[in-house]
């Protein structure tokens, strides 16, 4: 083995895309005011991402754990990102400057959550709140980059304050909302001091969610409107602190007001966006009139040559809503990490990125084609185009967890395995090309199926399940009384070795021996014709994933002790092991089809390129931000795709080192 | 294994993802002219009259029958089954195959046989009308046939064959009872006995009998209850032997 001085270099890998957008931060996509560009949290990064031409991202990666909070200055010069941490930590925010993507300064003062960050009007502070541990409201002078001062952002009788939103006339002035709080802020620099007024909203009880502010459309109306968990906006006076009215007073919202956004003034009032938790886009007009003795009457009407759009199918919230420079064009972030583009004058919605809004568990390849992948995740399995990035076809089943995917060589049948102990096979619909469902295995495994993998003919299935049985079914193509086509299995073998789960199961290319890594510190190398256990690996460690090694007689291993197995399979005895992380657990690995180079990755979340024979790494990938479920090396060996728990998909450029 | 046809995943990446989209409304490109005219001339054939139409040249002239309409022409009826039938009798000009020809004289044969045959009898008949309508004898039933049949009047043979066979087996059972007399294995009752056996079983059937008319009417307990079918059964079975008992005059005895 080569000594600590004489390692050769490590290259970094080179990122070709990233599919993944979390949805569930609030606002949490913006446009920049250069139009061009949108910019979305992913776990513990921020890209930034071209609308204009396809695929053209930037990563800002500072933050050590998921990004909370994003904010943009008017003037686009500055982007600003808070984060959350463990408990009794410092929670950091970050200033960046958009022009260089280099970050200028971090600021550690509020504990374990930033809750929402906002630009003053010209860019002269920036003003921060912290979390439920931290409750504080911070201002920080832009010119000298340090805190001016600080205060409580809530009286002690009031909950938690959640939203935030500056003045679009002075810098001075913010607003702050949460459970039953509303406070308008103003800001004293000479004197380091910051003093809130509460507004009074009568006997109305709201949790805000959301604040817009449209104080600068009319001096006789300083006003800002906040979407609460009711269902109805607030209107306030920011001037008098008092309660206008709200809107709508009958047929709330369901799920609350979870965005709002101010478009223009118009003949008929404030024209404003509201997404709600329903999943639903309106934009409506809201006319005031004032009556004798100061009384206001507001109309809240939707625009009449449209009707409030919603998916036909998903119902997530709509978590923010970006306008795209005055409003003619705005972009529409779910829950559900979907985003959708919406025309302002036809009130119509594309959707332009889908990503996975929770951990990815597999992701495969079809056998010899590098531009389609599946990936599945908590109900649901996803078809993609690798080239384009677009998702192709979905399929839906809520409330259960897909574990793992097994596709056959021709490509007809698709194998899961469910948490609910079943396999599920799946074809493709002749007409749509849709994913049917053909056939289910009942209690294939009694404590979920956690991997399965098929043979090259494609009929027979390999299942590991979360008790440790691995089993073998056959699949009988055959058709039913009415002549209809139909997939059965039938069970052929139940080997019972493992104590614990298992992890992954590989079938050698001969389709005689598989391997199956399990939780129990044991890798079973079986006999598929018999069904009896060939040979069998001890470590002290979890096994998290096998491969067939060199011309398939060696096994590699990797678990939860950060090492790197090389077995014999003839008698399972070690042939080499190998550091393969400084920290955490190394979750899987992949080999290429001519066993020189594998892959590994973890909760290190660094993708990791080996050469099989020496052992040593050549290439490292960073940039996720999440531990890394699964990667495959695409059949093609020009480009390696790993998934990771915060529903992030990358792809990587191999190096021409392993294309040749 | 799955057929050919069947779509798989390698069929996904031939589909392009075009967006839907919608053909334009139709308008026709007619359409302002047809606007135009509508409103600027309105209806001009009422005032102008029938629309000018080019006169045919004199080279066009009518021509005979050219009004007519022009029919189809007239095709020849064949039958349907024309090919499937059988050839026709030859014709009396038709030269026979080979030149074959018969010697036999045809008109002298059959005048010949015909004087020399036996005439049939005529059938009974009857008339049973006046007018004389008759009708065949012998199926009528009129003509008396049985009686003057073979066998009229004799005992049927079936018959005799079945006292026979009777008799047979009477003289077996009575040679079977000799045997056994002499054997000495049978008795007969005598007829004193049978009568004091018939007795003796009436006068139990009496006794039973008295009892059972002195049982109370309503069989309330299971012993009561018992007891009564006990001497039905009882009864039952003494009426039956005695009905033996009277049907048979001889009875033996086997020791």
């Amino acid at each position: 083995m080569a000594g600590e001085d004489d390692v050769i270099d490590t290259k970094e890998l080179e990122l070709e895309r990233i599919i993944g957008f979390n949805g569930k931060v609030p606002s949490g996509l913006l446009v920049h005011p250069d139009r061009e560009h949108i910019v979305y949290p992913l776990g513990c990064n921020i890209i930034i991402e071209d609308i204009t031409k396809e695929a053209k991202q930037c990563i800002l990666s500072k933050h050590t754990n998921n990004v909370t909070c994003i904010a943009v200055s008017n003037d686009g010069r500055y982007l600003v990102s808070g984060q959350e941490t463990h408990m009794g930590f410092k929670a950091s925010i970050i200033l960046w400057d958009y022009a260089s993507k280099e970050a200028i300064q971090k600021w550690d003062l509020h504990k374990v959550k930033v809750e929402a960050l906002a630009f003053s009007k010209n860019g002269k502070y920036v003003i921060s709140l912290g979390g439920q541990d931290d409750g504080s409201v911070v201002v920080w002078d832009m010119t000298t980059k340090e805190p001016i001062c600080g205060s409580p952002a809530q009286v002690e009788s009031a909950g938690i304050t959640s939203c935030l939103a500056t003045s679009n006339v002075t810098d001075e002035e913010f607003v702050t909302g949460g459970e039953t709080t509303l406070r308008v802020w103003t800001i004293d620099k000479e004197n380091r001091k910051i003093r809130p007024s509460n507004t009074n909203l009568g006997g109305l009880k709201r949790v805000i969610t959301c604040i817009e502010m449209v104080d600068d459309q009319d001096a006789k109306m300083p006003y800002f409107f906040c979407g609460t968990t009711t269902g109805d906006i607030l209107c306030i006076n920011k001037n008098t602190n008092i309660l206008q009215f709200e809107v709508p007073s009958k047929n709330k919202f369901s799920l609350g007001v979870t965005a709002l956004s101010f478009v223009k003034m118009t003949s008929k009032g404030f024209n404003i966006l509201v997404g709600t938790g329903a999943g639903t886009v309106g934009n409506f007009d809201i006319s005031v009139c004032f009556e004798n003795g100061n009384k206001v009457k507001a109309v809240f009407k939707h625009r009449s040559d449209a009707q409030p759009w919603k998916h036909e199918e998903e119902t997530s919230a709509i978590t923010s809503i970006a306008k795209r420079g005055a409003g003619h064009q705005f972009f529409v972030g779910t829950a559900h990490s979907q985003v959708y583009k919406f025309q302002f004058a036809d009130f119509t919605a594309e959707l332009v990125k889908t990503c996975h809004s929770c951990p990815v568990n597999d992701v495969i390849f079809p056998f010899g084609l590098s531009q389609l992948m599946l990936t599945c995740q908590q109900g649901e399995i996803r078809v993609w185009n690798l080239t384009t990035g677009r998702e192709l076809r979905r399929f839906v089943l809520a409330n259960k967890i897909c574990n793992a995917l097994a596709i056959s060589r021709d490509g007809k049948t698709i194998v899961t395995g469910w948490n609910d102990g079943k396999m599920r096979v799946f074809g493709f619909g002749p007409k749509d090309m849709s994913l049917e469902l053909k056939h289910v295995i009942m209690d294939a495994h009694n404590k979920g199926v956690t991997a399965v993998a098929l043979n090259t003919s494609g009929d027979t299935i390999i299942s590991g399940g979360g008790e440790g049985m691995v089993r073998v079914w056959d699949l009988v193509f055959g058709t039913d009384l009415k002549g209809k086509k139909e997939i059965r299995a039938e069970l052929r073998h139940s080997m019972k070795e493992h104590k614990n789960f298992v992890s992954e199961i590989v079938i050698r290319s001969n389709d005689k021996e598989c391997a199956s890594a399990g939780g129990d510190g044991t890798t079973i190398v079986w006999d598929l014709t018999k069904g009896i256990r060939k040979n069998v690996v001890f470590a002290n460690t979890l096994f998290k994933s096998v491969c067939y090694g060199e011309e398939e007689l060696q096994i590699i291993t990797c678990g939860t002790d950060h090492k790197i197995g090389y077995w014999e399979t003839f008698d399972g005895s070690m042939v080499r092991e190998l550091e393969g992380a400084k920290a955490g657990a190394i979750s899987f690995m992949d080999i290429t089809t001519d066993k020189s180079y594998f892959v590994t990755g973890g909760e290190e979340k660094l993708l990791k390129l080996w050469l099989y024979r020496e052992g040593e790494v050549t290439h490292v990938g960073r940039g996720h931000s999440a531990s890394i479920l699964r990667i495959r090396i695409a059949p093609d060996n020009r480009s390696i795709v790993s998934v990771s728990e915060d529903g992030a998909i990358l792809q990587w450029k191999c190096p021409n080192s392993l294309m040749g | 294994m799955t057929s050919y046809d069947e779509p798989s995943i390698y069929n996904l990446l031939a589909v392009e993802e075009t967006k839907e989209q919608k053909p334009k409304k139709y308008t026709s490109k007619f359409r302002q002219n047809v606007k135009q005219e509508y409103a600027s001339g309105r209806d001009p054939n009422k005032t102008m009259g029938p629309a000018k139409v080019a006169v045919p040249p004199p080279t066009d002239f009518l021509k005979k029958h050219e009004k007519e309409p022009q029919l189809p022409t007239k095709e020849t009826f064949k039958y349907p089954d024309e090919e499937r039938r059988r050839p026709a009798v030859p014709s009396k000009d038709d030269t026979p195959l080979m030149g074959l020809k018969t010697t036999k004289n045809f008109i002298c044969t059959n005048a010949v046989e015909n004087i020399t045959a036996v005439p049939k009898l005529p059938g009974k008949k009857y008339a049973d009308t006046r007018h004389g309508d008759t009708h065949d004898l012998v199926p009528s039933g009129y003509e008396p046939v049985y009686v003057h049949k073979k066998e009229f009047g004799e005992v049927p043979t079936y018959l005799t064959k079945r006292k026979e066979e009777i008799k047979r087996a009477q003289e077996e059972y009575d040679q079977y009872i000799a045997e056994h007399f002499r054997r000495g294995a049978l008795r007969q009752l005598t007829e004193e006995e049978r009568a004091a056996i018939l007795d003796g079983l009436k006068t139990n059937w009496e006794d039973i009998h008295d009892q059972y008319q002195g049982l109370s009417v309503v069989p309330d307990t299971a012993p009561k209850k018992n007891r009564k079918e006990r001497m039905e059964a009882q009864m039952k079975q003494l009426e039956r032997d005695i009905e033996l008992f009277q049907k048979h005059k001889i009875i033996y005895i086997g020791n």
